[in-house]
């Protein structure tokens, strides 16, 4: 009989080391050896489901593989990437996804703090307010693409109804050029609004009272309290938000394949629906790989820049 | 202290052996993707199915096709698993749907993975050429010629459905092969409000055009036309085409793949023309999006004067349920009238409707039922049945038969227009091809572009893919 490993521990550490194995522990079964066998799994997951096919679309972006044709993948090395930075076709969807998320995330950071900011500045009922509007953010973007796509129809649509008995005309929401691309931020600001308030209002919840308190003593305005207090202790957590938005909105697929199709013409395609036609329609592969991992990397450089520019931020 | 430094040394493994799991990663990838590489290349070009149906098998089986989702789908599943399985007691049909606008996707990406989880696949005539190409489908020239009787069938029907290299419109080239059977002929009928036109429908399309403009005038809240304008599928891309066809126009110089310059010449810019600055004008505001679903919701709703639809799409029209016209079908029936298209400078219609295919990577037992149920299909009998099941034939002794000609005021349309008919390009660059028109087209008949614009463009790129063959790197934007 050997004697059980203590319970108690006055501290921590020291004890910890000193443990010996648990009995019947098999010598080589050592804590390394348990971490690997615990993590394993999930680190198995990741590069089957994550890391190998990025690599795999690596290597076929240097080549001219299709996968319906079959074949053997021919290296064209940097042909692929030379044509898609040299396209006017990119360029113009390029540019219409610049635009879609300057709008989307500019309107939604501009509306979602200010929600965020009244609803933290009321007592009663806070909660029940902001499950209120996060119900958008729980909705499959499919769903609200759909629902979205009933509600702006030109002829049976409630918007163009509700225009209607203000006296207003009738607007071609979704086939006109000038208003297809407005109806997709429109239609993305209410889903993903919510998103921005939460993260304000956590920010916003998080402002020491204290300064506040010190700040209505001196008799400072509201405005000089929210400009010197409020918003530079929430921008380091705003822009993080803006962030992650500014991701999903430039990787947007799903809103425009329900919504508009890319239409009217190619006028709402974005680079991932560009993606998907290149990549499904003539099945060119490697050419699609190509594009993706030119996504990848756009995102990558510029979200490196962003943070260094937060990390500056916070050491100021 | 022990316990601390190898949470640390695990946390942050050093950079030697990160720089090996790297390599590792990346030697792994290299040989999965050179092994990939020589598979794939076993398969070019289509495999041959047997002349005669091998023994078929008695343990339960069920044979799956795939579709897009609409009421002829329905129709197939309920009437081949009522027909079909008196002679097949062992099987069960099942028709997989997936929505119209993935239809092609749902089907190649399974083509791509060589593996389906259909056993027929029910392709659009144009898709043959691409699934041809790729080997994805059965070559049935031998299991034809000893099991189909091919002329009790229009030629170019049967040609249409199956036949690689493409047949010139209206006939059939008999040393070909074929790779499929047709399951549903399909054209698009006009659909007038006799209430509100008279009961003799247009018989130009000047003529329609006008009479449109005049109903529309007349008739406050009811536009003068509706037809197909979307930029998905093939919706806006058949408009034009059609409208290309009646003023003389030609999609392209099939021996020498030449489209620019045929397409967009004096007949195709006057298509062009009529469709967006005369055409255009006539429909609901914001129907820029509209397809199949948006015309038959305007036409019940009694809001079209002149429509224009695939038939078998039409059926819906006739049912009280969803319509405003009439609480019942002869009541709707006295104010919707079904007529073939108008001719212009030619009588052409397009050409729609499906085929039946095998997939090369279905099982051997389904590939042989399958085979089995193109045999039983294409008899005169079943044929007819199917016609009264709400199906399009084509059999000629099947369109012309009472079940057929009764089953619906649009069937004798169809049959009235199987002479006329003109199909797009069954290459294999159809679904770029295809996108390229749907957009310009949707981008002129919404005021994106210009329709001279739009119609050069068409021609250029499309061209530019035709002759993309060589091309090394940068395919497919």
């Amino acid at each position: 009989m050997s004697e059980s490993a203590p319970l108690t521990i006055d501290q921590p550490g020291q004890v910890a080391s000193a443990t010996p194995p648990a009995p019947g522990r098999s010598r080589r079964l050592s804590d390394r050896w348990l971490a690997g066998a615990f993590i394993s799994p999930a680190l198995l997951l990741l590069l089957a489901m994550s890391v190998f096919p990025l690599l795999w679309a690596l290597y076929l972006s240097f080549t001219d593989y299709s996968a319906t044709r079959g074949g053997p993948a021919h290296f064209v090395w940097f042909e692929n990437y030379t044509a898609i930075l040299t396209s006017a076709q990119v360029h113009l969807r390029a540019l219409t996804t610049l635009i879609y998320v300057v709008g989307a995330v500019a309107l939604q950071t501009t509306l979602g703090f200010s929600i965020a900011y009244l609803i933290s500045r009321r007592t009663h009922g806070r909660g029940v307010l902001t499950t209120l509007f996060l119900v958008p953010m729980m909705l499959s973007p499919v769903v609200v693409g759909l629902f979205w796509r009933f509600m702006l129809d030109a002829q049976f649509g409630v918007i163009n109804s509700m225009l209607g008995s203000l006296g207003l005309g009738q607007v071609e929401w979704l086939t006109r050029q000038g208003t297809a691309l407005l109806s997709l931020i429109v239609v993305d600001t209410w889903q993903w609004t919510p998103f921005i308030m939460l993260i304000a209002l956590a920010g916003l919840t998080a402002v020491p009272k204290y300064l506040y308190e010190a700040a209505s003593i001196d008799r400072a305005s509201e405005w000089f309290r929210f400009r010197t207090i409020t918003l530079p202790l929430v921008w380091p957590l705003l822009l993080i938000a803006v962030l992650f938005r500014a991701i999903e909105a430039f990787r947007l697929f799903d809103l425009v394949y329900i919504l508009t199709s890319g239409g009217p013409g190619v006028s709402t395609e974005t680079l991932s629906f560009h993606v998907y036609k290149v990549a499904f329609l003539g099945f060119n592969t490697g050419t699609a790989s190509a594009y993706g991992i030119l996504m990848v990397l756009i995102v990558l450089v510029l979200t490196q820049l962003y943070l260094r520019y937060l990390n500056k931020l916070k050491e100021d | 202290m022990r316990y601390p430094r190898r949470i640390g040394r695990l946390s942050v493994p050093s950079r030697k052996a990160q720089l090996a799991a790297a390599a590792m990663l990346v030697a792994t990838t290299m040989a999965a993707c050179g092994g990939g590489g020589e598979d794939d290349g076993a398969t070019s070009s289509a495999p041959k199915a047997p002349a005669t149906i091998p023994e078929l098998t008695k343990d339960p089986l069920t044979l799956s096709f795939i579709w897009f989702d609409w009421p002829p789908a329905h129709a197939l599943e309920d009437f081949a698993n009522a027909e079909y399985t008196k002679e097949r007691s062992n099987v069960t049909i099942k028709v997989k749907t997936v929505p119209n606008a993935n239809w092609h996707d749902a089907m190649f990406t399974q083509f791509a993975a060589r593996k389906t989880d259909f056993d027929i696949p029910i392709l659009d005539s144009q898709h043959i050429g691409e699934a041809v190409t790729n080997g994805n489908i059965l070559d049935i020239t031998d299991f034809v010629k000893k099991n189909i009787d091919v002329k009790a069938y229009n030629p170019y029907l049967l040609a249409a459905y199956g036949q690689y290299p493409q047949a010139e419109t209206g006939k059939r080239d008999e040393n070909a092969s074929l790779y499929g059977l047709p399951l549903l002929g399909d054209t698009w009928t006009m659909i007038y409000r006799k209430d509100l036109i008279g009961d003799k429908p247009p018989q130009t399309w000047d003529e329609m055009i006008s009479v449109a403009e005049k109903c529309q005038a007349d008739n406050p809240g009811v536009s003068g036309l509706a037809f197909h304008q979307a930029n998905g599928s093939d919706a806006a891309a058949v408009t034009y085409n059609t409208v290309n066809g009646v003023y003389g126009g030609n999609l392209w110089d099939a021996k020498s793949r030449k489209i620019d310059g045929v397409v967009n010449d004096a007949a195709g810019q006057e298509a062009m023309d009529v469709l967006v600055n005369k055409m255009k004008p006539l429909t609901a505001k914001g129907s820029g999006n509209w397809f199949i679903d948006e015309v038959n919701a305007a036409v019940a709703q009694g809001k079209a004067c002149i429509a224009f639809n695939w038939i078998a799409a039409s059926g819906g029209l006739l049912d009280p349920k969803q319509s405003t016209l009439g609480t019942t079908r002869e009541q709707i029936l006295d104010k919707l009238g079904f007529a073939p298209l108008p001719s212009q400078k030619t009588n052409l219609v397009p050409l729609g409707g499906m085929g039946m295919h095998i997939s090369a990577y279905s099982p051997q037992a389904n590939q042989a039922e399958a085979l089995n149920f193109m045999k039983w299909f294409e008899q005169a009998d079943i044929q007819k049945k199917w016609a009264a099941a709400g199906g399009v034939p084509a059999r000629t002794d099947a369109l012309e038969s009472p079940e057929f000609l009764n089953a619906g005021p649009f069937n004798k349309v169809y049959a009235d227009s199987v002479s006329r008919m003109r199909d797009m390009w069954n290459v294999p660059e159809y679904a770029r091809l295809i996108d390229i028109e749907n957009t310009n087209v949707n981008a002129a008949l919404n005021g994106a572009k210009k329709p001279k614009d739009a119609l050069d463009d068409i021609a250029k790129e499309q061209q530019a893919v035709l002759d993309s063959g060589n091309r090394k790197g940068g395919g497919g934007l």
